[in-house]
């Protein structure tokens, strides 16, 4: 076999260089573009509206304070950040509560076959628009409208399936031996489920968790319609400083940041699972 | 003394003494009978949905904790943005959620509202509380609004009108006459139709743009169609033909009026598409227009009242104390834009408390008080009002000020109020901001004209013209 | 592996419970209540049979709803996949410094979309936003384009916003597809005489072929559910120049109350996406 001839190292290096310094403005101007409006975007909750409403508009602030989260706190709008996090995470806690056995069950004894889990799959498809109708209905005949078990119960439900369709590859990812030979030893199937494989894939459920959570804080068509007064969350309560008055841009801005700084920290956490969350475990 | 003459004396005396002491009580205000009889509620709360922003302003800065203060009733205020508010009042009703006592509603919606259920019939607690007479001091125009198929559902609260503002210094200066005249062989005066309101619009942007434009008026998405109504009407188009009930807002006098408004935009300042009424008066404010059509609270703001204290801080300073000029809007007849009723929510389980409220909240010195609160957006509408030294002394301008307010109450034209309402309105309003996105105005108007027919025969259209017909029929319906 | 039955099934029960009762249930009483003649306008509803559904095919602003979704979903998803690519293609090399940035390009994916909208909002804003005063300072003369309601430039700014979200998540796809792609088949390829675009078309495109197509087709099913972007930027406006099919229905069921005919509507919708959905999946499961 005859070896590759190897091209000559300068124009090796030439390429090299064209090829990086190509990358590497693609990056920057990709940088530039996808952070720029998260920049200004933040910058608004600590600037003064002297500077927002000036025409030309100030881009760094001048004397940056804290005063429009303040503001947040006084008419109370900072409630709704207390709510998203009760109703989303308590979401989150229900639905790997019942999606992680079920997952499992799906993974180890192919419960239900292949159609199964694909029916699981196309739930998570469902059209929000087409439930969000009848079940506002429905949940003024039990009186749940406006209330945390509603939305929670809600988005739980809505959730399982993406988290029973994830914990399923996590789990199938974990070689059988490792099971296998505890049950060798008489451990009973829920053991073995409890102790060995959802250690085993901790790291897919912590993975799991947090794209749930971020599903459900991020969430606003089911929001908007089944809260009203009481419950409000930080989705909702952001729509509500764009009504017919457009002047309170400072707490929008303070209100977006609290909006988004939690669930970016959390999807740093998770980054190396972040493709295949977004992708229903498509792309590995 | 005779034996009958003592007897007579004494049940002369009897009687004196017994009016001496139900005078007080017959002579008491609405507003203390309503404070009285509200105290054994004592403790607890009242939900009132209120329109979000300044307009809450008033119940969570002063009548909320004046109402606590008499009464002990805690006033818990859910604001709601003006597009949302219809919504929300009818899903929450929907809903069977007690989430609402009062209810601040627009009662050009009164009409839907009755039919779905959402509020409470007012006639046994007027009868209960209400002293005769005090609802007479309303305005007649503003009064129209009270009843609907003969009963009161809510009693009016906020005069809402539009006036426009000019500014006295620009038209008085001589120079600008002599130039306006030479170019339009007429004088320089506050407008009196849309044409002339164009013309001089037009004069003050070429003079003094960018630094000033001559002219203003809102046009964001979800408020357009009161100047649509308003216009269309002063060049005589009718809404519906009172016989077929086809909507008529598409003939050629309706379609020419909408051009008109849409060839006004180019002499307003560049983005005006988006202006909302803050945009507006803070540009007014600003000294950076010359006229704009506008709710009155414009009018006390840039005269200085008012606009330092908390709730208003984010405003800009006001550029033009003593320059504020007063007028009736072009065509002679105002829209009586929205304006507000206080209504008591049918599903609430505390009725009677939240009535009381609303007849202490709306009584002659508590809504002076009122209306004269800095902040306020809620404008006079008492005739009682109109005539308060206390508030013509205000500032110098102020007895002009709420002349014209009255003039436009008096001149002034109804929102389109029957049942649907407010689908109505939000075709026309999609129509209208359509048209200012590019939009032909025909094309805008055909389609909202057939949204408007479909509309009508969905309710039914024996019931539209029958609805239509008692709201026509109305004083301040159309131009007189 | 022994197990009982009880335990197997029992295991799946408590989650098929749950979505039973608050997704399938609902979805049932969806398709009864389109079936009825129920208004807040007037009283009473009664059985009408399919009457909602033919008053819907009829519904002109309904199709003009399904004209703009479907208009959106092609032009940002083709946008998104280009994008894409390229980032994905200038990335796919040994990049140092590449692991720590690719995280923040992530973040408008995991943003709000709500919260990104209104942010957009601001952006898009005629006197005081960004865009505007960038642009001026490029021409030299001051810019005053009203984005979000000239109709000429809405739906730039509404597809510009949508495609800033979620091209990050295209990004990732294809990068993942691009990384699992050996260089040696680049290499042969370069030794054969194929340059890099040659290289790049004729061997990489074929070969994450399958990929783009899940990823596209997620998009599309994702973009069509458009709500919050429109509802934060437009609203559907001007007038209903860019109103989408999802804000149509939930207007007509949460401003104007016509229960059965939102119902119709909103099981139209359901109809479109499960087509849609059944073909994705027969994509995925031939993974």
């Amino acid at each position: 076999m005859t070896t590759l001839p190897t091209a000559p190292p300068w124009t090796k290096r030439a390429a090299f260089v064209r090829r990086y310094a190509l990358a590497y403005l693609v990056l920057a101007v990709a940088f530039v573009f996808f952070l720029f409006p998260i920049a200004w975007i933040f910058g608004m909750a600590v600037k003064q509206p002297a500077e927002y409403f000036s025409s030309p508009p100030v881009w760094i602030p001048r004397a940056p304070d804290l005063g429009h989260f303040r503001q947040l706190v006084l008419n109370r709008s900072i409630n709704s950040l207390a709510n998203s996090l009760v109703i989303a995470g308590s979401a989150t806690v229900l639905a790997l509560l019942v999606g992680c056995p079920a997952a499992y069950s799906m993974a180890r004894f192919n419960t239900g076959g292949r159609n199964f889990a694909f029916w699981v799959l196309s739930q998570r498809m469902l059209p929000p628009i087409a439930i969000v109708f009848p079940v506002f209905l429905l949940f003024r005949i039990v009186g749940w409208v406006d209330t945390y078990q509603g939305l929670t119960l809600l988005y739980a439900a809505f959730n399982t399936p993406y988290v029973i369709w994830m914990m399923r590859g996590y789990f199938r990812d974990i070689p059988v031996e490792v099971e296998e030979s505890a049950l060798v030893d008489g451990a009973s199937t829920l053991r073995v489920f409890w102790s060995i494989s959802l250690p085993l894939a901790a790291a897919g459920l912590i993975a799991t968790a947090v794209f749930t959570f971020i599903f459900s804080w991020n969430e606003f068509l089911f929001a908007v319609v089944l809260t009203r007064a009481r419950v409000v969350t930080v989705p909702v309560a952001m729509s509500g400083y764009f009504g017919s008055q457009s002047s309170f841009w400072g707490e929008a801005g303070a209100l977006s940041v609290i909006a988004s700084a939690p669930v970016f920290v959390l999807s740093l956490l998770v980054q190396r699972y972040l493709t295949r969350g977004l992708t229903l475990g498509a792309v590995k | 003394m005779s034996r009958t003459t003592r007897s007579f004396v004494l049940m002369f005396a009897i009687t004196l003494v017994g009016f001496g002491w139900t005078a007080p009580g017959r002579a008491q205000s609405a507003a203390d009978i309503a404070v009285n009889a509200a105290k054994r509620y004592s403790g607890t709360t009242l939900r009132v949905l209120w329109e979000a922003g300044l307009q809450a302003q008033d119940p969570l800065s002063f009548s909320g904790p004046e109402w606590k203060k008499l009464t002990g009733i805690s006033i818990q205020v859910v604001e709601t943005p003006f597009p949302e508010l219809f919504s929300k009042m009818v899903t929450a009703h929907l809903a069977g959620s007690r989430d609402f006592d009062v209810i601040g509603y627009v009662p050009a919606w009164q009409a839907d509202l009755v039919e779905a259920g959402v509020l409470e019939p007012l006639n046994p607690f007027l009868d209960k509380y209400m002293p005769k007479g005090t609802l007479d001091d309303i305005h007649p125009t503003y009064r129209q609004w009270l009843n609907w198929k003969g009963k009161t559902y809510g009693i009016f609260d906020d005069g809402d009108v539009f006036v426009m503002y000019y500014r006295r210094d620009l038209f008085a200066d001589a120079a600008n006459r002599a130039a306006f005249r030479a170019k339009y062989g007429q004088d320089l005066v506050p407008p009196r139709t849309w044409t002339d309101w164009d013309k001089v619009c037009g004069f003050f942007t070429e003079k003094y743009k960018p630094s000033l434009y001559g002219c203003a008026i809102q046009r964001t998405e979800g408020q357009d169609y009161f100047w649509t109504e308003e216009a269309m009407r002063n060049n005589g188009v009718r809404f519906f033909d009172p016989q077929t009930m086809k909507a008529q807002i598409n003939n050629p006098a309706a379609v020419r009026t909408l051009a008109e408004m849409v060839n006004a935009n180019r002499n307003m300042p560049p983005g005006v598409e988006k202006w909302g009424f803050i945009e507006v008066f803070s540009a007014w404010m600003a000294g950076k227009v010359a006229m704009i059509i506008s709710w009155p609270p414009p009018g006390r703001w840039s005269e200085g009242y008012g606009n330092r204290v908390e709730q208003l801080k984010w405003l800009p300073e006001t550029k033009v104390i003593g320059k504020v000029g007063y007028a009736v809007a072009p065509g002679g007849h105002s829209e009586l834009a929205a304006g507000f009723n206080l209504g008591v929510s049918a599903d609430s389980a505390s009725k009677e408390a939240a009535y009381l409220f609303i007849q202490w909240a709306t009584s002659k010195e508590t809504s002076l008080k009122r209306v004269m609160l800095p902040y306020a957006l809620r404008d006079p509408y008492r005739l009682s009002h109109y005539a308060s030294r206390e508030y013509r002394a205000l500032w110098p301008h102020a007895p002009e000020y709420l002349d014209t307010l009255k003039l436009g109450a008096d001149r002034g034209l109804l929102d389109l109020s029957i049942p649907g309402a407010r689908e109505y309105e939000e075709s026309l309003d999609r129509a209208t901001a359509a048209a200012y996105g590019g939009t032909p105005p025909a094309q805008a108007l055909d389609k909202a004209a057939a949204e408007w027919d479909q509309i009508t025969q969905r309710i039914g259209v024996d019931k539209q013209r029958q609805a239509y017909q008692e709201w026509a029929g109305k004083p301040n319906a159309y131009p007189r | 592996m022994n197990v009982t039955r009880l335990s197997k099934y029992g295991l799946v029960a408590p989650s098929i419970a749950l979505i039973v009762s608050l997704t399938i249930f609902p979805v049932l009483y969806l398709l009864w209540i389109s079936f009825l003649d129920w208004d807040l306008q007037r009283a009473g509803r009664q059985f009408i049979g399919l009457a909602n559904y033919v008053h819907g095919l009829q519904d002109r602003r309904m199709w003009e709803a399904l004209g703009h979704t479907l208009f959106i979903v092609v032009v940002a998803v083709a946008a998104e996949l280009v994008l894409g690519l390229v980032l994905a293609e200038a990335l796919a090399g040994p990049l140092p410094a590449k692991k720590v940035i690719i995280p923040f390009l992530i973040l408008p994916v995991i943003m709000s979309p709500i919260v990104a909208g209104y942010g957009w909002r601001m952006l898009w804003d005629t006197q005081y936003g960004p865009i505007n005063q960038l642009l001026g300072w490029l021409v030299g003369h001051p810019v005053t384009l009203v984005w979000l309601i000239n109709s000429k430039t809405v739906y730039f700014s509404l597809i510009v916003t949508e495609v800033w979200q979620w091209t990050p998540f295209m990004f990732l796809v294809l990068l993942a597809g691009l990384v699992a792609i050996s260089p040696e088949i680049h290499e042969a390829a370069a030794i054969d005489g194929a340059g890099r675009w040659q290289s790049f078309w004729h061997v990489t495109v074929p070969l994450i072929r399958p990929l783009m197509l899940i990823a596209v087709l997620i998009r599309a099913l994702d973009v069509f559910k458009i709500f919050d972007t429109v509802f934060s930027l437009t609203f559907g406006g001007p007038g209903t120049f860019t109103e989408t099919i999802t804000l149509y229905v939930y207007l007509l069921g949460f401003r104007n109350f016509r229960l059965g005919y939102t119902a119709a509507m909103a099981v139209i919708v359901l109809i479109l996406i499960s087509l849609a959905t059944t073909v994705l999946l027969r994509r995925l499961s031939d993974e």
